[in-house]
């Protein structure tokens, strides 16, 4: 079982790698489509609206095939674009297709995020005299990450669980040396339990993480300071005994 | 070849195939969706009502599933089981190897997985129920089955719709994953094709469209669904 | 004769616990066939939980309550907690006994006929047709018919209560308990629920009443129960209680509730 582990373990670096990149490549796509989504020209709202569409509604396996095996048929013209070097390695073509992927989702947690800003509040800055731009960085991103925090922390998680398909395109990250221990061994039950494992702690731990960034963000959302009086259970439920 | 000769329904054409293929999506995400409402109907009851040990088990249950890989499922009843089989026919005579069908393990795995997401739906519909409505419904005599086939269950689905519609469409783009235990589904289809063709663009591409239409048609009866189930409440 | 005397209502030192704190200290009162008792108190008297015992929403810790002579049996249960002995007698008293919530607790699902119809025809088993009859002569009774298709969500507070009262009516109800069913409702609102409420006490029904409308304990009521701290500290006529009441507590209350 220990040695099990250890050699799954030899697969963490990779889907930490193919995590990190995506998330963070597919958050700088994100943003480029929310601000297309938000930016009121006909032509930019389409492009957007159909990339989401369109990423969210086929299985990221069918996209991650697209990329890596079916650009395959484009052989001739990538390489005289010189990009055939990129699409012939599993490992650029699996981190492409999640990030295209995780940036149709996300785009749409960071719309939802400001349009959450209450309108109040965004008119309380106007009326002081604050500039687009002040009342963007003042105002209105500060409310937007507190409120699509919990959702892009569920976005991570999925992405974590995401980059086990590269290893259907023989990338031997964690589940791709799971698959193998497990048809050389088949020792199903033994191998699920340490991947398992090794999966959920890394959950864990972006959930901690995550919660703790929550924390900071938001003390206006904490107990207040000053220790409330404790209510007599019949009168705070305000139902009449 | 263009892609649309190639899909083409006719006898030189894979159409056919592909759509005889995307209905093995369609049945494998169905049997796996309806076996995720059976579990988490009874996760989420265990949830609500169960002792402190049950409701650990089914917290640890949803939590477990929704950390690990869908990919680890699959595998898991797919070489487990047939590990598991292939021992109980040792047991009872000289056998091989025993193989679980792609099927019955994508099925299965999709199942639990989903169950996992369902009984989170099902608890979460359950308490935006009116407390009040039951106590009226006890108010007048009803007896627990009658008063949960008659005002609970219809409210609990009809705030579970939504949600319910979340979960089918994760269910769908799982059966993809379920192509890896040789089921011939759509994606395994689409790569059989491309196989034989050396045009794995259009087959890839085709398969796209038609999870794009699977996907399109089924939020589109989900939305129709809840307004018609959200016919009683005034919206705001 | 002795049909005749038989309390439609019967309870018998009545007491009741939320963790530390007793809400009922024992009470105890008889409401003949008929009667309509006002139960006033100030919040926290006890005055809702008295109410939903009688209907087993709440199980009561100790005491005894007979509906129509039958008392409800009651027993201790695993966890030392009373419990009802039996389920089924207490949905067959439950269905005898109508409740009227200050919430209405329409169910939000079933439009304002399938909401009277859905009891009648579920639980007490009658015929479809006759329920679907009764009840909109019940509906035109409370004056809503016309809005018998709508959904609950539809209808203002006092439109649901009617609806409510004609739910509960479907029944054929022994007694009928209101607890505060006007306290929810925007003033304007009030007087028709009252109307209602008032054409049933004429017609004769027992009805127990929790309320804070002291017109409706003075003029409609032909009783009224004052409880304090989980006791009864006053219970007479209207004309007597209001006009010489022997509690002092009660004369405080009159005088802050004119």
């Amino acid at each position: 079982m220990g040695e099990t582990f250890l050699k799954l373990l030899e697969g963490l670096p990779l889907t930490l790698k193919l995590t990190f990149s995506s998330v963070t490549l597919g958050l700088v796509v994100a943003m480029a489509l929310a601000t297309m989504r938000m930016s009121g020209m006909p032509a930019l709202d389409w492009f957007a609206r159909a990339y989401v569409f369109v990423f969210r509604g086929t299985p990221l396996l069918v996209q991650i095939f697209l990329i890596y095996y079916g650009l395959g048929q484009f052989r001739p013209a990538l390489q005289a674009l010189n990009l055939w070097g990129f699409f012939r390695e599993p490992y650029w073509c699996a981190l492409l297709a999640l990030t295209l992927n995780t940036a149709a989702y996300v785009s749409e947690i960071i719309r939802g995020g400001l349009q959450s800003v209450p309108r109040g509040q965004i008119e309380a800055a106007r009326a002081c005299g604050m500039s687009p731009f002040l009342l963007y960085r003042r105002i209105i991103i500060p409310i937007a990450v507190r409120q699509a925090l919990p959702g892009y922390g569920n976005e991570i998680i999925l992405m974590v669980k995401a980059t086990s398909l590269a290893s259907i395109i023989t990338m031997m990250e964690v589940t791709g040396i799971a698959h193998k221990l497990i048809s050389q061994t088949f020792r199903a039950i033994e191998i699920f339990i340490c991947a398992g494992a090794i999966y959920l702690i890394l959950n864990f731990v972006v959930t901690r993480a995550i919660q703790a960034l929550e924390h900071r963000l938001s003390p206006h959302l904490r107990d207040a300071p000053v220790p409330v009086q404790r209510l007599d259970p019949a009168i705070s439920s305000g139902v009449d005994r | 070849m263009s892609t649309l000769s190639l899909m083409s329904l006719g006898s030189d054409g894979w159409g056919l195939a592909m759509l005889v293929a995307a209905g093995v999506t369609l049945s494998v995400a169905s049997c796996g969706f309806l076996l995720g409402s059976v579990i988490g109907g009874l996760v989420a009851w265990v949830k609500l009502s169960g002792g402190a040990v049950a409701r650990a088990a089914a917290d640890a249950y949803t939590t477990i599933l929704r950390g690990i890989p869908d990919l680890l499922i699959i595998y898991l009843f797919y070489f487990g089981g047939s590990a598991l089989l292939s021992s109980i026919a040792g047991l009872l005579g000289p056998g091989g190897f025993v193989g679980v069908s792609g099927f019955a393990a994508g099925a299965t795995a999709i199942g639990i997985i989903s169950g996992a997401y369902q009984s989170e739906v099902f608890r979460g519909a359950y308490t935006a129920l009116n407390r009040g409505e039951i106590e009226a419904a006890k108010s007048v005599g009803m007896h627990r089955a009658l008063m949960f086939r008659r005002i609970i269950a219809p409210q609990v689905l009809r705030y579970a719709i939504p949600g319910l519609g979340n979960v089918w469409q994760l269910a769908l783009k799982e059966s993809a994953l379920v192509s890896v235990t040789g089921l011939v589904e759509l994606l395994r289809q689409s790569a059989i094709g491309a196989g034989s063709t050396r045009e794995p663009f259009s087959f890839y591409l085709a398969a796209a469209v038609l999870y794009l239409a699977i996907t399109t048609v089924s939020s589109w009866g989900f939305r129709r669904a809840e307004s018609y189930a959200m016919r009683g409440v005034r919206r705001t | 004769m002795t049909l005749l005397s038989t309390p439609a209502v019967s309870v018998r030192d009545l007491r009741k616990s939320f963790g530390s704190l007793e809400v009922l200290r024992g009470i105890s009162l008889d409401a003949a066939e008929g009667q309509v008792i006002s139960i006033l108190g100030s919040s926290g008297s006890g005055k809702s939980t008295m109410l939903r015992c009688i209907n087993m929403l709440e199980t009561p810790d100790a005491g005894e309550i007979a509906i129509g002579g039958e008392v409800i049996a009651l027993r201790k249960g695993r966890n030392g907690r009373t419990e009802p002995a039996n389920r089924s007698q207490v949905d067959r008293i439950r269905s005898r006994v109508a409740m009227v919530f200050q919430s209405f607790n329409l169910w939000s699902h079933l439009t304002v006929l399938e909401n009277v119809i859905e009891a009648p025809i579920h639980v007490q088993k009658r015929p479809r047709a006759e329920c679907i009859a009764e009840a909109e002569a019940l509906l035109a009774k409370v004056g809503i018919v016309d809005k018998r298709n709508h959904y609950p969500a539809h209808l203002s507070g006092g439109q649901q209560q009617r609806a409510a009262i004609a739910r509960a009516l479907a029944m054929k109800p022994q007694l009928m308990l209101f607890d505060e069913p006007t306290s929810a409702l925007d003033p304007e609102l009030v007087g028709e629920v009252l109307r209602v409420m008032r054409s049933l006490a004429e017609e004769g029904r027992t009805m127990l009443v929790v309320t804070h409308e002291m017109g409706f304990a003075r003029d409609v009521s032909s009783r009224v129960v004052f409880l304090h701290k989980g006791m009864v500290e006053e219970d007479g006529p209207p004309g007597e209680v209001f006009s010489a009441p022997t509690s002092p507590r009660f004369r405080q209350f009159i005088s802050e509730h004119r």
